[in-house]
């Protein structure tokens, strides 16, 4: 046993319903406690769904334990007259799996037209990630069918689905480039398939899928069974992108077809330009400083190695540490990060990625909400590339993270997080570059935030919502509540004398908390118990900065 | 007392746990933590229901079960306790159980006894989303509290507030107990473990909340306190027959009309607006019926009431003020949407889980759970209290009605990627 506060992944229910709430015309059935039900909540809050999201809690209570009643039947039947599914996967919860009953057989006795799916997914051995996968790898392998191609080239693009990581915005991307190739699809799933589709996924020429989390096992099987070749990379970059341009072109060519490779013009949104401006805008020389500025990242197996590999290859920028907390494909991380990350930090415990994070003060992170909690104790710069995620992540705008269109987000997303170049000479160079305030009053202990009832109502900004409801637009971003003082890294840490005290105040303050990070590091390495103005002088000119 | 007659169901609708109200709870005690015992579906529940995306130093968190842990029936938590003590210094530490060791049939009152300390209490919480709903597990803290409530003798004759309120609306209970000359012991909760109120035969329990009827009744039972049976303290309504009950529970006749008239005069805009509303609850907050009530007085037509659960006592004088509506206990989720189909409600106040479906459904929806933590009661609250009503009706009336075309709704959501509605 161990104190959890947040977790990377959710439970193997929530995977079952991201895949059933993908789909059309299948519904997930939680047999379950009442408040299982939250899951549906996450949809209908951060995917903001339109229609309730596809499945229902066949809610056990205390008193049906008791007298040994069973309700899945009659919630059975319930959904089936109500939404008309093609299929409906049943799965036990963490509680109710302990009590071994049959739910085959109570499935049985609802008489249902529509196919019902005993989903066997033990929540003590898997989670989010491996649920959904391994579902849609049934689902895949339940239902596709031996056909003849497709007349055209066709492609199936896999691993979309609800409540993944900026996945519309992918898949537009990659239908974007996809129709500049000249490249029909042939299915996309889960995202929007039927069982239907399932059934024509063999009908395609090559099977795309992008993301190590879902679909990957689904795409090679189809590859095994029926011999439709899969692209499994994730074309996170410029480079990237045009290696998997490549490779699409390759697999299509073996397969009998000559695709021909447009002017790279032809990708860009006006069809006349680069298309992407990451290359030029990477050797401007604005962008020099970037070799000056580490960067943690930390999230799922795709993102991590995506974006890792893009800061370095197309940004130049240093890379201080990796991690991911996909343990199941650490190894492949670990692979395709050689040469860029020594020691892969593999947990998804996020106490230990904060102590990494402490310890290694870069000066960008990207990780995923949990590290954007961390981030702001730690006064670091964060941006959010992986889930977990908040409502804050989930925009309207078009903001893929594949293909050319993504590299200019993510170069965006970079630029706009780090401080930037100039400014940071100019504060150098002038101390305040005419930008400091009065330090703030920091509460003598760890603050708490305002009672909830308070926190709706008030105006004042650092007051906090407590419910997921206020997390939405309605309420204003909230500020994270000032740290009393980051948490130790080490046991012993160093105290400020009044002559360093006095010359750290002079360090501008919006780097101000960097900088005594950095000097308390530097003292704790040193052994240093008492920072003094030598001590903090010594730290500048070994920090160089 | 009146007997309102109420329609069962059951119980097939969307809600949360009872975990869920540590939520507001935790911020309510600032020197306490929630330890939940649980699994992985508990740390998932709280992170995406609690807003907790947003905090860095929760005060809550789950001694999290794995599947090693499941066999034995009496885990060792002594471990996390140490943690809980040294990263956050509680006065007192709930243990809130949960559904997967109420099947192992953890013996939880034995557990929490023995971490238990004089210095740092443990005291245990039912809590299990098998048993109790949402906003009941408020009820099994200050049942856990009761017995750190110093005792008072009978002449002590003082109103001790019941339920979770924030600070300032503590503060304009206590200031309007003294206009009125009611003698204030406290509040159950206080804001700090070591300030709860004395209770004895001669204190008057005054529920602020209607989801405390365990607590109530425990306190009269083992204290010999009065319970005060009246409206619960929400709308211009309801405050004056609170205060007007809890008065005369005094010694003294004290006749408010004029500032209930007062009150609906400053709302008069909303409740021109709301009369003749047909109005739904499709809520779990157990705070609908008197929600529901305040809406009847403001001339607004509720065509149903769903709540999880009605008490006959310690709910009558609710129930009789809403003589003559629909009222269901544990209701059905589909056969709602089936009577909100027919009956085209105006407004629906709906679980969060269920709110922005509705609305896409081209009906207007508000979320009801934000009730368990918005200043809605007595006089200061009546502001709040109607415009969370009228908010929703207003905005919708104001957005430009193209945007009601179901077109706007295409490709929204991969399950339902075209055009959509209730009857279909």
């Amino acid at each position: 046993m161990r104190l959890a506060y947040w977790m990377y992944e959710g439970t193997a229910h929530h995977g079952v319903g991201r895949i059933a709430n993908s789909m059309r015309n299948v519904h997930a059935v939680f047999h379950a406690p009442q408040g299982d039900d939250y899951v549906n909540a996450i949809f209908a809050m951060l995917d903001r769904t339109p229609n309730f999201p596809a499945m229902t809690t066949s809610v056990v209570s205390g008193t049906d334990l008791a007298r040994g009643t069973i309700r899945l039947p009659e919630t059975l039947k319930q959904v089936e007259e109500r939404v008309h599914p093609d299929l409906i996967v049943v799965v036990a919860s963490c509680s109710t799996i302990l009590l071994q009953e049959n739910l085959e057989i109570a499935a049985q006795h609802a008489g249902l037209q529509c196919e019902v799916m005993v989903y066997d997914a033990n929540p003590y051995r898997m989670q989010e990630i491996v649920a959904a996968e391994s579902l849609f790898t049934d689902l895949v392998k339940r239902f596709a069918k031996p056909q003849p191609r497709t007349e055209r080239p066709t492609v199936n693009i896999l691993g979309p689905a609800s409540l993944g990581f900026h996945a519309r915005h992918d898949l537009i991307s990659l239908r974007r480039m996809l129709k500049t190739l000249g490249i029909e699809v042939n299915v996309v799933a889960p995202w929007g398939a039927t069982i239907a589709d399932l059934r024509r996924l063999p009908a395609a020429w090559l099977t795309i899928a992008p993301y190590r989390e879902l679909g990957l096992r689904a795409a090679t099987y189809l590859e095994e069974q029926f011999g439709v070749p899969a692209l499994l990379d994730a074309p996170i970059g410029v480079q990237p992108t045009l290696r998997w341009i490549e490779r699409l072109r390759e697999l299509l060519a073996q397969a009998g077809a000559n695709i021909p490779m447009p002017p790279l013009t032809a990708f860009s949104l006006d069809g006349m330009s680069a298309p992407s401006a990451v290359p030029w805008m990477a050797r401007t020389a604005d962008m020099d400083s970037f070799s000056g500025k580490p960067a943690f990242v930390f999230g799922d197996a795709t993102h991590v190695v995506g974006i890792t590999r893009f800061l370095r290859d197309e940004l130049g920028m240093p890379i201080a540490g990796a991690g991911t907390y996909v343990k199941h494909q650490a190894n492949w991380v670990r692979e395709q990060l050689a040469g860029y990350v020594d020691d892969l930090l593999v947990t998804d415990e996020f106490q230990t990625v904060a102590a990494r994070i402490a310890e290694l003060r870069p000066e960008l992170v990207c990780g995923t909400q949990m590290e954007r909690h961390t981030s702001r104790r730690y006064d670091l710069n964060c941006m959010v590339i992986s889930p977990p995620t908040h409502i804050e992540n989930h925009l309207l705008a078009y903001r893929p993270f594949l293909g050319f269109d993504g590299a200019d987000v993510i170069a965006d997303e970079v630029y706009t997080t780090c401080t930037l170049g100039m400014e940071k000479h100019l504060i150098d160079l002038f101390g305040d570059a005419g930008l400091d305030l009065p330090e703030k009053v920091k509460a003598p202990s760890t603050p708490e935030p305002a009672p909830a009832a308070i926190a709706i109502e008030s105006p004042k900004p650092a007051d906090e919502p407590v419910v997921a409801v206020a997390a939405t637009p309605a309420a204003p971003a909230p500020v994270a509540p000032p740290a009393a003082s980051p948490a130790p890294a080490t046991p012993v840490d160093p105290v400020w004398a009044a002559d360093a005290e006095a010359m750290l105040k002079k360090v501008p303050f919006f780097v101000r908390g960097r900088v005594r990070g950095n000097v308390e590091k530097y003292a704790r390495q040193r052994g240093h118990a008492v920072i003094t103005a030598q001590v903090l002088l010594a730290a500048k000119e070994e920090l160089g900065a | 007392m009146h007997k309102a007659s109420t329609i069962r169901e059951d119980g097939l609708y969307h809600s949360f746990c009872g975990l869920v109200s540590v939520g507001w709870l935790y911020q309510k005690i600032k020197d306490s933590f929630f330890l939940i015992l649980g699994t992985h579906t508990c740390a998932h529940l709280l992170q995406n229901t609690l807003g907790v995306m947003i905090f860095a130093r929760p005060r809550f968190a789950v001694s999290l079960l794995e599947e090693a842990d499941l066999s034995s029936s009496q885990p060792d938590i002594s471990a996390q306790i140490e943690e809980i003590k040294r990263e956050h210094h509680p006065s007192v530490i709930f243990l809130l159980s949960s559904c997967t060791p109420e099947v192992m049939k953890v013996e939880f009152e034995g557990l929490a006894a023995s971490v238990s300390t004089p210095e740092v209490p443990v005291l245990f919480v039912p809590a299990s989303g098998l048993d109790y709903t949402f906003s009941q597990s408020e009820d099994s803290v200050l049942q856990a509290l009761i017995p750190f409530c110093p005792p008072a003798p009978p002449e002590d004759k003082r109103v001790v507030f019941l339920g979770s309120v924030n600070d300032a609306i503590a503060d304009d209970f206590s200031l309007e107990a003294a206009r009125l000359g009611i003698p204030v012991a406290g509040f159950l909760p206080a804001s700090h473990f070591h300030e709860l109120p004395p209770i004895g035969p001669g204190t008057v329990v005054a529920p602020l909340q209607p989801y405390l009827h365990k607590t109530a009744t425990q306190l009269r039972n083992e204290r010999g306190c009065t319970v005060l049976s009246s409206l619960f303290p929400f709308g211009p309504d309801g405050t004056r027959r609170f205060w007007e009950d809890l008065a005369a529970q005094f010694g003294m006749k004290v006749d408010l009309s004029d500032r209930e008239a007062a009150a609906w005069e400053r709302i008069k805009r909303h409740t021109d607006l709301l009369r003749g509303k047909k109005i739904f609850f499709a809520s779990d907050t157990l705070m609908e019926l008197p929600l529901a009530r305040f809406l009847k007085a403001c001339g607004a037509e509720v065509v149903e009431c769903s709540t999880p659960y009605i008490n006959r006592r310690f709910h009558a004088a609710e129930l009789a003020a809403l003589d003559g509506v629909r009222l269901v206990e544990q209701a059905n989720f589909h056969r709602q949407l089936r009577t909100i189909a027919e009956t085209k409600p105006d407004l629906i106040i709906s679980n969060i889980i269920t709110t922005n479906p509705l609305v896409g459904q081209g009906v207007v929806a508000k979320w009801g759970t934000e009730y368990c933590f918005l200043p809605i009661h007595g006089w200061a609250g009546v502001n709040a209290l109607v415009t969370s009503f009228t908010r929703a009706l207003e905005r919708h009336a104001k957005l430009d009605p193209l945007g009601s075309d179901p077109i706007w709704l295409t490709g929204m959501m991969p399950s339902s990627p075209g055009v959509i509605s209730l009857q279909s």
